[in-house]
């Protein structure tokens, strides 16, 4: 099963947008007037501009926010001020969206004046270029990674991320609602946004607006963070195994071995998928919370449906007639 | 498949009255219903995913109807989408 429509991806995002997220965060700094705010950064690569400041503009990634580190602050100053202006210069000459100066360096005088006349704004921050890039990098790739919104219910049960997919009305937030009493947390209901972290990886939170509200049919809205307080929610999960509610379907093919490992392709991610069919008298909630720890054991490396098939073929090794009570002598034991 | 677009033409938007009202139309046949705005798509059987759209006066949606009874779905929805879900 392949989920493909859907997808929202961020394209660009703007300076403004860039600073207002990373001021408080990483502790980013505005050491220029407020330029160019509206200019877009559409690449979630950050660039070096070395080489370009020593001339080979060839390939030059002016796209790309441009961080100035310990080398290229250095270089500058090792320049007389008449070439340093014209390295900027040939700097400036692109359309670059802003600068960050990394390490707490003090930027040149020049290039403050130059990001003033050509309208780009300059940013410090204290952290060292390598710390500062891995967190730009990651704030920026979360910003363009593909994100994709799915109905469903969303809960982590022990620790296992889980999402019910079904039918409108198949009792998705009912499951959701009996497994936070249970004392499991509820990251989002109804609506559950899936973002891709790196590769394989794949996050869900609710929307801003919904957060941890929830529609039970027969009472309306409810709000669980105040029902429930603040152990029942949590705002982020990664997602490991989906389970599909549906109606008990006599043609569908129910697994009853737990051998066969179907999974469900969200956003290329293979995410382990186990159909549950819905019948009178089934505890749905006692199921998820079975799936979640069966899916833990084999994290652990036990896989009991595996476990069975091992020890069942050793039996058909040793060719054995009888069927062997499960312990050979009673021990006075009239319990 | 039917796929329609349409714009919220009343001056208090899609709020909790006419959502609830689009939510119980749609549940009425068995049809799916779906709401798509600036590429977020939601169920239209969820009160909670069309509120979620917060769409005011003037946003554009687009509708996508997909089942044995879309004909009769769509036009009880779009219909009340045209009267302005009663407000105008």
């Amino acid at each position: 099963m392949k989920i493909k429509d859907n997808i929202l991806k961020r394209d660009s995002i703007t300076v403004e947008y860039f600073y207002t997220h990373t001021r408080d965060r990483f502790k980013v700094k505005l050491l220029t007037k407020p330029h160019g705010f509206d200019r877009i950064i559409a690449d979630q690569n950050l660039h070096r501009p070395g080489l370009a400041l020593a001339g080979f503009v060839e390939l030059f990634s002016f796209s790309r926010v441009q961080i100035f580190g310990n080398t290229e602050i250095r270089y500058l100053n090792n320049l007389k001020v008449k070439d340093r202006i014209t390295s900027l210069k040939r700097l400036f000459e692109f359309e670059i969206p802003c600068i960050v100066i990394t390490d707490g360096n003090k930027p040149v005088e020049e290039l403050l004046d130059l990001a003033n006349e050509y309208q780009v704004s300059v940013f410090g921050t204290e952290y060292s270029t390598t710390k500062a890039v891995y967190f730009l990098s990651d704030f920026l790739d979360d910003q363009f990674a593909p994100r994709i919104s799915l109905h469903g219910s969303f809960v982590d049960v022990y620790g296992v991320g889980m999402l019910f997919t079904g039918k409108s009305g198949i009792g998705k937030s009912e499951v959701a609602l009996d497994l936070v009493e249970r004392g499991h947390r509820l990251v989002a209901d109804d609506l559950v946004i899936l973002t891709k972290k790196g590769e394989g990886i794949l996050m869900g939170s609710g929307t801003d607006l919904v957060k941890h509200f929830m529609e039970i049919r027969g009472i309306g809205i409810i709000d669980i963070k105040s029902m429930f307080g603040v152990r029942a929610i949590r705002f982020q999960k990664r997602l490991e195994v989906v389970l599909d509610l549906e109606i008990w379907n006599d043609n569908s093919n129910y697994t009853r071995t737990g051998l066969d490992g179907s999974t469900r392709n969200i956003l290329d991610v293979e995410i382990p998928c186990v159909k549950v069919p819905i019948v009178p008298g089934k505890n749905i909630t006692v199921i998820s919370e079975v799936i979640a720890l069966n899916y833990l054991l084999q994290h652990y490396n036990y896989d009991a449906a595996k476990v069975f098939q091992d020890k069942l073929n050793q039996r058909i090794l040793e060719k054995s007639k009888d069927i062997d009570r499960a312990i050979d002598y009673f021990e006075h034991d009239f319990e | 498949m039917i796929e329609e677009k349409v714009k919220i033409i009343n001056n208090a938007g899609l709020h909790t009255r006419p959502a609830a009202t689009i939510v119980k139309i749609a549940a009425k046949y068995k049809s799916d219903f779906f709401i798509n705005k600036d590429g977020m798509e939601i169920n239209g059987k969820s009160i909670i995913g069309v509120m979620t759209l917060a769409a005011a006066k003037g946003s554009a949606l687009s509708l996508r109807f997909d089942g044995e009874d879309e004909e009769e779905q769509s036009k009880e929805i779009l219909d009340y989408f045209k009267r302005g879900f009663d407000e105008l």
